[in-house]
């Protein structure tokens, strides 16, 4: 009994280390398969203000919508249908959750997962498959249809059972956040116009932050991280992922051992930081977007001259409500973490790491 | 056939005055471990004590209890039974600790043991024995035990026989 | 607590997948009170839980450690770290915790994650209007 009272559920942390010279690395593809990115942190350190070019791949993230009680079948529609086949377009059912409601993705190959409980499932009669997290009683089912197959176009008989499904046995409806790809705005205008909805610009919070305490691997010889596979940070990447939440979170490191309140410290050895310069982007953000701020993060690093801090991190949030991450299934357990978080150098190395929580596939 | 296993702990009653032990009961020394349990593992601890415990017997001669736990969480609430430090029985407080001589999965591995014990108990007393009354009565009582296996002690008899001693 | 995938080239490259490693586990929690104009210090309120832990598993169960490691008066949220083996016991008795100074209370908890860097991404925190 007392063995039961110390299990937690299953976690997946994924470390790896590479270079983006690698011909091999995946980062690109690993990136895209979080499918939603709800927000962007990025820490960078002996920097007060960001450099010009960075502030503005920083402010230039790509505006989404939100559609207020949008019906589903008008996912269907043949203008919307056109639209989503020239790629690009993802979308996700906001303020809905996984492990409560029915949820809906779509993602930008075109896909469209949704993820209903068992009596909005047998209302809508389309081909599904369980959840893979159901346990005996199966409760959750996954439909997964691709709007770009040919069974899908208009007057197809995939599409006809879908929209009859939707209209007349199952009329779902939702807020749905939608993004579009660069220019897109005009292909869905007619679908705007008949419910409410409004645009969003990605929020960009920046903070800087003095005298931080930081793992002195970072501060005197970033390189052992990535070369080094016995250097504690790297063994340990639960020790760097605690110190950068503490940073994000803006928690206090300077505890002592037999403070009453918190013992949370800095990885020894540390050193102080005179200045850091943290930014986040929230809402829902385009891989294109990510991949072009991960691209500038690179020129930065690669010259600015070699100082004492020489790295930068990005983590990158997925949406906890998501029904599908890391290329696979998700569910929401007990909290329904994906994220990811990237630490990069000037020599174009850098240390990844990918987490998963208890119903997640294993990142790729 | 499935049963519920039960772990059972063969306990001393250490007291400074022996005399004392004759005010022992079972209630007082069941309310007493309750107690203890309640004490170190709380609400949790008191509500798994609340099943299938009990103390199977006891001799107030010798001080031996036997207790019953659930086998799930013996450990648990055997982790309490050091914190007694007295035992409270008709208004009077017996000062003691408990000290688990033996664990086992039946009534009847704790008995063998028990008798195992007490032949030994009276090995070491024969050379202590003040005059040849006293080492007779010892010797007969060392015969009286390895010859029918049986303690003289009255015992409750508990028709279990299969052998659990597995963890 | 193990690793199951290793596998490591002549290159950099080099991939660890770390199965149920995570030392602790972090949650977001809020305590609601009866009276909205309760406030408690991060003192009390850390003593507060520990009471709790002390009710339900209580001597051992009040010796377990865990970390408030913020805490906004006004909010009344706070975050908490704990051993992953602790976390059981820390969460049931935050949702047993039901009166503070005899008026009715509950604990919200909010997020849990063996990953602090998650609680501060939260997507449900998301507000559009």
């Amino acid at each position: 009994m007392s063995a039961d009272l110390e299990r937690t559920p299953r976690n997946l942390l994924v470390s790896e280390r590479s270079s983006f010279l690698d011909p091999k690395n995946r980062i690109s593809s690993q990136l895209v398969q979080l499918h939603f990115n709800y927000k962007v942190c990025v820490l960078l350190p002996e920097c007060s203000s960001a450099p010009s070019h960075l502030d503005s791949a920083l402010n230039t993230f790509s505006s989404f919508y939100l559609i207020r009680n949008l019906p589903l079948y008008e996912l269907l529609d043949t203008h919307f249908l056109e639209t989503v086949r020239h790629g690009g377009v993802s979308g996700l059912s906001y303020r809905t959750r996984l492990d409560e409601d029915n949820c809906v993705a779509l993602m930008p190959n075109g896909r469209l997962s949704l993820s209903l409980d068992k009596d909005s499932f047998e209302l809508l009669g389309v081909e599904g498959k369980p959840s893979r997290f159901n346990h005996r009683a199966k409760s959750r089912f996954v439909v997964c249809v691709d709007l770009t197959d040919s069974s899908m176009a208009p007057g197809g008989r995939g599409h006809q059972r879908l929209v009859t499904g939707l209209t007349s046995r199952l009329p779902l409806k939702t807020d749905f956040l939608m993004s579009l790809p660069a220019g897109g705005g005009a292909s869905v205008q007619a679908l705007l116009s008949r419910y409410d909805w409004s645009e969003h610009r990605p929020e960009v919070i920046s903070c800087s932050l003095t005298d931080l305490l930081c793992p002195s691997p970072l501060t005197s010889d970033p390189s052992s991280l990535t070369s080094d596979p016995s250097s504690p940070l790297t063994s340990d990447p639960h020790r760097l992922l605690e110190w950068l939440g503490a940073v994000h979170a803006a928690v206090s490191c300077e505890n002592s051992s037999s403070s009453f309140l918190s013992s949370l410290v800095c990885p020894e050895p540390n050193k102080k930081l005179s200045h850091a310069l943290s930014v986040s982007v929230c809402g829902l953000l385009s891989h294109q977007d990510v991949q072009k701020l991960i691209q500038e993060i690179r020129v930065y690093l690669s010259v600015s001259p070699p100082g004492p801090a020489s790295w930068a991190s990005v983590t990158l949030h997925g949406f906890v409500d998501s029904p599908v991450s890391w290329g696979g299934e998700h569910g929401v357990l007990r909290g329904g973490d994906n994220f990811l978080s990237l630490t990069m150098f000037p020599d174009q190395s850098y240390l990844l790491h990918l987490a998963g929580g208890a119903q997640d596939t294993c990142p790729p | 056939m499935v049963r519920v296993k039960s772990r059972y702990l063969l306990c001393e009653v250490n007291v400074s005055d022996r005399s004392r032990l004759l005010l022992l009961d079972d209630r007082a020394v069941a309310a007493t471990v309750k107690a203890a349990v309640a004490r170190i593992h709380g609400d949790y601890g008191a509500a798994l004590c609340s099943i299938r415990f009990s103390v199977k017997y006891l001799n107030a001669h010798t001080g031996i209890v036997f207790l019953r736990f659930p086998k799930k969480c013996y450990r648990l609430l055997w982790s309490a039974l050091p914190f007694i430090t007295c035992i409270e029985t008709r208004g009077q407080k017996i000062s003691c600790f408990l000290n688990c001589l033996h664990v086992g999965g039946t009534m009847r591995t704790c008995q063998k043991f028990l008798i195992r014990y007490n032949t030994q108990q009276l090995h070491r007393m024969l050379p202590k024995c003040k005059n040849e009354e006293e080492k007779q009565q010892v010797q007969k009582a060392i015969l009286n035990c390895s010859l029918t296996g049986r303690n003289k002690e009255a015992f409750e008899e508990e028709s279990e026989s299969e052998e659990d001693e597995e963890e | 607590m193990r690793r199951a995938d290793k596998k490591d080239e002549p290159a950099v490259y080099q991939r660890v997948v770390l199965k149920n490693a995570s030392p602790y586990h972090y949650l977001k929690v809020c305590l609601v009170v009866e009276d909205d104009s309760t406030r408690l210090s991060a003192v009390e309120l850390k003593q507060f839980i520990i009471t709790g832990l002390n009710s339900l598993y209580g001597e051992v169960g009040a010796a377990l450690t865990f970390d408030l490691l913020k805490y906004d008066e006004d909010t009344l949220t706070a975050l908490l770290r704990v051993y992953s083996r602790g976390l059981v016991k820390l969460w049931s008795s935050l949702t047993l915790l039901g009166s503070y100074q005899n008026q009715a209370c509950a604990f919200r908890v909010l997020q849990v994650s063996p990953y602090l860097l998650a609680l501060t991404g939260n997507s449900r925190e998301l507000q559009l209007d």
